[in-house]
């Protein structure tokens, strides 16, 4: 699913956030990316939905090089993905259902499908008295489950999620880790960063360890102690 | 473009004009004024051309003729002027003739001519040419063979009032585009600039729409209809404005109208006049939109 071939990436003036990067990722995986702060994970994300062009190498995801696209083509690529971020990034002045429902007109869902499909979305996520309500009046966790419904509203192969729990308390942060293994357990190959280690263990996935823009860890391929 | 993009793109339309609509004015107002100087001259341009067509119809050729010349050389004269193809009629006027007609337009100070005989006027022919030879190019070329004929001393024609409004029709005509040039470059940094409040005012829409695979059609779609919407609106005042301007010129200034004799003559702009100003409005909103697309959106 994903495959990033010696990737690097450099910020002007010299300053390297990811240095020699081979990584592996199969279909209907669930990785957690794992590092304190200013390892990399956000940058690896990033360069994952082209929000950033690789320095160096070569990504491949789904079977397509993403390394060099046109403008259409970044389009199109996060078509195929669902991004969940810390700061939820949900228009204050939409309803939740209309937050959902943007993600799939903007591919070409007639308004009325969308909005069934926000509805549907919301409920299954426990939000179904709450999709008249703006974020606004949203509690944090509520907003990254609205957040969340609105990355799978497309039907993803794909979830990216950076620090989806970072500004959560520590139940609801357990809650929506949950949710996101619901979400892998229907087949979606989720990839989520987090600096949380204790994650790590209570869910037992795979994980890969970054440090200073290298990867120094990962516990697919390493012995069964080292597996979390 | 999908279908389903459509009440997408009208709805931000919408949402955009209510939110900045005091932006939405000012930029329209200013593309009004841009579009009102050059719809401006277009109707001066207009109007000169065809005030410029009215004299062209009503060129006629004054061939004067020397005194001596005897009857039968005059029957031969003109004759040979009648075989020319250009030539519709030839209207032989004498001394005496031309004298009357003199003293008329004169009107109550023909009493200044007591003493004068009607022998200082030479005898002429007042030549017509027919309709498609009614311009200058081939009014001055029967003009030139006139002139090397025998018996003929001079030929007039209104060759300079014709040739004075063509050059001011010209004039017009490229004013028009340059003024209108420079007006248009500071028009589309005014458009840009308030594209760019909207992008500003949407930034985190967009930011959204751009995560969630938006194409950058879409991205841009309400931008630009947004721009051609200003501008048509703007055009539609200029011209307003300009029709205002002109049935006051016509209703409140009849005297210094009547003097150049063209009050009836005038006329607003036609069709494609108006066409070409809408147009123009809406191009003008719609680059200005784009162009400040290119700089502030970046996927």
């Amino acid at each position: 699913m994903v495959q990033l071939f010696r990737v690097a990436k450099i910020y002007p003036p010299n300053y390297p956030a990811l240095k020699d990067i081979y990584l592996q990722i199969d279909k209907g995986e669930f990785v957690f990316v794992n590092g304190p702060s200013g390892a990399g994970k956000t940058t690896l994300l990033r360069l994952l939905f082209r929000a950033e062009d690789a320095s160096e190498g070569q990504i491949v995801v789904n079977g397509r090089n993403i390394t060099r696209l046109d403008g259409k083509g970044v389009a199109e690529l996060r078509r195929e993905l669902g991004l969940v971020f810390q700061e939820f990034k949900l228009l204050p002045t939409m309803t939740a259902l209309e937050n959902v429902a943007l993600a799939a007109q903007v591919v070409g869902v007639s308004r009325q499908e969308s909005k069934r499909k926000a509805f549907h979305l919301l409920r299954e996520l426990g939000l179904k008295d709450k999709h008249d309500a703006r974020p606004p009046t949203l509690s944090g966790g509520e907003q990254q489950r609205v957040a969340i419904a609105r990355a799978l509203v497309n039907e993803p192969m794909l979830v990216l999620a950076d620090e989806p729990t970072g500004n959560l308390d520590a139940e609801t942060a357990e809650e929506t880790m949950r949710l996101f293994l619901k979400i892998h357990e229907r087949g979606t190959t989720v990839l989520l960063a987090t600096h949380d280690t204790g994650v790590l263990k209570r869910f037992g996935c795979r994980a890969v360890f970054l440090q200073r823009g290298e990867l120094v860890g990962d516990s697919k391929q390493e012995s069964g102690e080292a597996r979390l | 473009m999908k279908l389903a993009w459509i009440p997408f793109v009208f709805l931000r339309v919408l949402k955009s004009l209510r939110d900045l609509l005091w932006t939405h004015v000012l930029t329209s107002g200013t593309m009004a004024m841009t579009l009102f100087i050059f719809g401006g001259f277009l109707l001066i341009q207009d109007n000169l051309h065809s005030l410029l067509k009215g004299w062209g119809s009503q060129i006629q050729i004054f061939a004067y003729l020397n005194n001596s010349l005897a009857s039968p050389d005059l029957q031969k004269l003109i004759a040979a002027v009648r075989s020319y193809p250009e030539v519709e009629s030839v209207r032989f006027v004498s001394r005496e003739q031309a004298w009357e007609s003199f003293k008329k337009s004169m009107g109550s100070q023909s009493s200044l001519l007591e003493g004068l005989q009607a022998e200082i006027l030479p005898p002429s022919l007042e030549i017509v040419l027919k309709m498609p030879y009614r311009e200058r190019a081939p009014a001055g070329d029967v003009a030139k063979r006139l002139r090397g004929l025998a018996g003929i001393s001079q030929v007039e024609y209104p060759e300079e009032w014709v040739e004075r409004l063509s050059v001011l029709v010209l004039g017009v005509q490229w004013a028009k585009w340059i003024f209108g040039g420079f007006l248009f470059a500071a028009t589309l940094l005014i458009v840009g600039n308030t594209v760019k409040l909207a992008i500003l005012a949407r930034k985190d829409e967009i930011e959204i729409m751009q995560l969630v695979g938006a194409p950058q059609g879409l991205i841009q779609a309400p931008f630009v209809v947004e721009g051609m919407i200003q501008g048509i609106a703007g055009a539609s005042l200029s011209l307003l404005v300009l029709w205002l301007l002109f049935l006051f010129l016509g209703t409140e200034l009849p005297n210094f109208l009547g003097i150049f004799a063209v009050r009836d003559q005038i006329h607003f702009l036609d069709v494609e006049g108006v066409a070409l100003i809408l147009s123009l409005g809406g191009l003008l909103g719609a680059s200005g939109s784009l162009f400040s697309l290119r700089r502030f959106l970046k996927v």
